[in-house]
């Protein structure tokens, strides 16, 4: 991805969105990952006992998502100042989730080009299941 | 159903601004790979090293909000990572996470976290009462004492 420059975004501006398949191997690996070994993230029996639809996808792997969706759009000259996610629904497994970001704010502070942006998971039907912001800093054209 | 307290007891109150114990975080080049992979990464930086130094680092890059993994012992006594009390709320769910990235992180880093219980409060939801536990946690790199990241989680009993 060409880098993004401060000078070049403006509010209202949407991030190239990711469309993620969380399939069961998938949270297997996040599982391994983040040391999150709670089965109702890979065990049908399990979750479906726990009166779950399904397997769900990890809180904590979702906020990481976002994660990945900032870290992509800063690239080598930005970076992220910081981002925080509610979790305030679940997503069932074996379907894919969309990451998206939007700036809210851009302005400046101490010299550097900063960005804030409200972030979120949302699942296909478009219910938003992990809210959030974020802050960036994105470098200026010389 | 859970009996309503009319306030936080004083174990509670006294727990706030507590520390847990000191947990060690290591940080593999197998963990930061993993992670990446899970994560949906494909920069290379996070996935073969000769990438990442042609690139000006160190070692392997851990992706932000990769700290590592507690090292796993099953002869140790667990010490848990907060402080903590006496609670009548026995179900816990994951509120939400906050990460403030403050340096990068590299394979070969040994990090050590120090949890603090910043706030709790009672509040009522859909699930009945509810007690909203704020914690703060520093990651600081053992090697050069860097603070490299710090987290802010909340977690949600009822």
């Amino acid at each position: 991805m060409a880098q993004v420059y401060w000078d070049d975004v403006k509010e209202g501006q949407e991030l190239p969105a990711l469309d993620e398949e969380m399939s069961s191997q998938r949270l297997v690996v996040w599982a391994a990952a983040s040391g999150d070994f709670y089965q109702i993230h890979y065990d049908d029996n399990f979750a479906k006992g726990n009166n779950l639809p399904d397997i769900i996808v990890h809180g904590a792997l979702k906020g990481m998502l976002i994660g990945r969706l900032l870290d992509e759009w800063v690239g080598e000259e930005g970076r992220i100042v910081k981002w925080g996610v509610s979790y305030r629904g679940m997503d069932p497994a074996r379907r894919n989730v969309k990451v998206w970001g939007k700036i809210t704010k851009k302005y400046e502070r101490g010299g550097e080009g900063l960005v804030d942006l409200d972030v979120g998971v949302a699942q296909p039907n478009g219910t938003q299941t992990t809210p959030g912001t974020a802050t960036v800093m994105l470098p200026k054209k010389k | 159903m859970v009996t309503e307290l009319a306030d936080l007891t004083a174990d509670m109150k006294a727990a706030i601004g507590q520390s847990g114990p000191t947990t060690t975080y290591e940080v593999t080049t197998l963990g930061i790979r993993t992670f990446a992979r899970a994560v949906g990464y494909r920069n290379p930086i996070y996935f073969n090293e000769d990438e990442a130094k042609k690139k000006g680092h160190r070692a392997l890059v851990a992706p932000p909000g990769y700290l590592g993994m507690p090292v796993f012992d099953p002869n140790r006594q667990e010490g848990g990572r907060r402080a903590d009390f006496e609670s009548p709320f026995k179900r816990n769910l994951n509120g939400g996470t906050e990460v403030e990235p403050l340096e990068t992180v590299y394979a070969g880093d040994v990090l050590e976290s120090v949890t603090t219980l910043a706030k709790l409060e009672l509040t009522k939801g859909r699930l009945g009462q509810m007690l909203i536990r704020t914690s703060e946690t520093v990651y600081t790199r053992q090697s050069d004492d860097k603070v490299v990241a710090k987290t802010r989680g909340t977690g949600i009993s009822y």
